[in-house]
């Protein structure tokens, strides 16, 4: 057994399993083929990460609900994890990915919504809040509106790299599509993005081509 | 130039910003719900109700805090003043006489929900109002019903005493009813709790539908299957459960955020109480089934004595529906259960302190 100084997520005191902070992702999720419990420690190194991404895809109700979903599939699928990859986020935000399309409505209502949002008068919270928000808030509705303009696929290749903080080959493996697919579809997907922006210099088409 | 991603990474932080306005920073705590589905799938202790996948219908806490603060706000006031008008006509006479001597008030507001003829009836909405002596501003703060805390030695409707233990806040309704559930969230919160009302969701439905309806005014057409909402845009007379949808709906009106959904559901309250004032110029048949129904919904059983109640009611009718605060008792993870919720003592003694002055 790992000694209790690794501040076990799950306590030695509730006689739960107690799980190394520094166990891979591979490990925890092998050590849970024989005593499932230990895959609850998955739960509490990655709900935070995957609530926070869903929750701006879909609005943090959503989230809440579809992050357990996920834990749940994740689990039921265990036992065909690769445990050749000690990183399990790849996976798990490919799992995330799917139930996500799923709500393309509220999706696409919640952009619709960003559309308007800024318009809104009485925000509660000190000055420099909203001072803030002025700034960020001037490009929302473009933004808003690119995204909600781009074919799913693209859109999940993009929102993966700039909000879920996958790498390319990250990505691949979430969507288990190759790596070329990727950066083709991020391209395509800022391509868009920057024209709904109004960019009009041609150099920045060329990158990565 | 990464620029356009740099902008949609912004983005990302400025709805984080959003989420945490809403939630304070950090997933919420209740994320210990999803945590529990995942550790009862791997313990097995969900396979005998996987197929229901144990899901609650989404909405229903909030409907809880609305049919609480509506109650507080609107139904009580009506339900007494009404009441008293009908049944004992030589009280004083003018309701808007001078004010008794008002003094701080915390009422405990206890939702429970029991259509589908549930097994046990349970306190799935508690929340604590704190009326300031003014009441020009209430405090409405809700307690997530899977706080793990002290219950209290208490009475059994079988007479039977139940021992001090520990459980699930909510439980204390259903072990020693409506002083129990006081005693528990008392103890939970130290704060010292004057009245407690139970409603039953349910009447929320019954009360718009006895309104005639409430009119609201759609910016744009909705089709929400979550919620089963659908309206073209304009203004609308909705009822039943078209009215439990359109304060439950989230996405698809507004900006799809918890203080878009609050405003709504003030502008709803504020819209039903504008009704109820007016019915009793124009309808007085219409504000007596009102009044019946309102009445139906609510337990005023308890540390409530009729005389605090009619106070109540007079003081309450100076509280614009829109002067509420809302908050959720602060919680963290349990820290021997990490399925379970616990009190986070030193924000939550910092959020009640007022309940105390």
């Amino acid at each position: 057994m790992v000694p209790a100084m690794t501040a076990p997520l799950t306590g030695a005191r509730t006689g739960l399993p107690v799980v190394s902070a520094t166990a891979t992702d591979a490990d925890l999720i092998e050590r849970s083929l024989s005593d499932p419990e230990v895959f609850a420690a998955l739960f509490d190194r990655y709900s935070g990460m995957l609530y926070r991404y869903v929750s701006k895809r879909l609005g943090s109700e959503v989230a809440e609900d579809l992050v357990g979903e996920t834990f749940l599939v994740a689990f039921s699928r265990r036992d065909r994890y690769d445990l050749g990859r000690p990183d399990a986020r790849p996976w798990l935000f490919g799992i995330v990915t799917k139930l996500v399309s799923r709500h393309h409505r509220t999706e696409a209502a919640r952009y619709r919504a960003l559309l308007r949002s800024p318009v809104d008068g009485h925000v509660e919270g000190p000055a420099d809040r909203v001072a803030s928000g002025v700034t960020a808030s001037a490009s929302r509705p473009l933004l808003a509106e690119a995204l909600a303009g781009l074919p799913r696929r693209d859109r999940d290749v993009l929102l993966l790299v700039a909000w879920g903080d996958l790498a390319y080959e990250e990505v691949a493996q979430a969507l288990g599509i190759p790596v070329g697919t990727v950066r083709s579809r991020l391209n395509r997907a800022r391509r868009k993005v920057r024209a709904v922006l109004g960019d009009t210099n041609p150099m920045n088409d060329n990158e990565e081509a | 130039m990464d620029d356009d991603l740099d902008l949609i990474r912004d983005l990302g932080r400025d709805l984080d910003r959003d989420l945490g306005r809403d939630l304070g920073h950090g997933p919420p705590a209740t994320l210990v719900r999803q945590r529990r589905r995942l550790t009862e799938a791997a313990t097995g202790a969900g396979a005998g109700r996987a197929s229901s996948r144990g899901v609650r219908p989404r909405g229903r806490l909030l409907i809880g805090v609305v049919a609480a603060v509506t109650a507080a706000l609107i139904l009580v006031p009506t339900a007494l003043l009404g009441r008293e008008k009908g049944g004992t006509p030589a009280t004083g006479g003018d309701s808007t006489g001078p004010a008794s001597a008002a003094r701080a008030l915390n009422v405990l507001v206890l939702g429970s929900d029991t259509r589908g003829g549930a097994v046990e009836a349970r306190s799935d909405t508690i929340v604590l109002l704190h009326l300031p002596a003014d009441r020009k501003k209430i405090t409405a703060v809700s307690v997530p019903r899977d706080v793990m805390t002290t219950l209290p030695a208490c009475r059994t409707a079988s007479g039977q005493t139940a021992p001090r233990s520990t459980g699930l806040i909510n439980s204390a309704f259903t072990i020693g009813g409506l002083s129990c559930a006081t005693k528990a969230v008392e103890l939970l919160t130290r704060v010292r709790i004057d009245a407690t009302l139970a409603i039953d969701f349910g009447g929320f439905k019954h009360m718009v539908n006895a309104l005639g309806g409430v009119e609201v005014v759609l910016p744009r057409a909705v089709n929400d299957p979550g919620s089963g909402l659908r309206l073209a845009a304009g203004r609308h007379l909705i009822r039943g459960d078209m009215a439990l949808a359109y304060v439950r709906v989230r996405h698809g009106l507004g900006d799809g955020s918890d203080l878009d959904r609050i405003e709504r559901q003030q502008r709803f309250m504020a819209a039903m109480v504008r009704r109820a004032k007016n019915l009793q110029t124009t309808s007085p048949l219409r504000l007596a089934a009102f009044i019946k129904a309102a009445a139906a919904s609510i337990d005023t059983a308890g540390p409530l004595d009729l005389g605090t109640m009619q106070d109540l009611a007079r003081s309450l009718e100076r509280t614009g529906p829109g002067a509420v605060r809302f908050a959720t008792l602060p919680v963290r993870p349990h820290p021997t259960d990490p399925n379970r919720l616990a009190i986070n003592e030193a924000s939550a003694g910092r959020l009640l302190a007022p309940f105390n002055k």
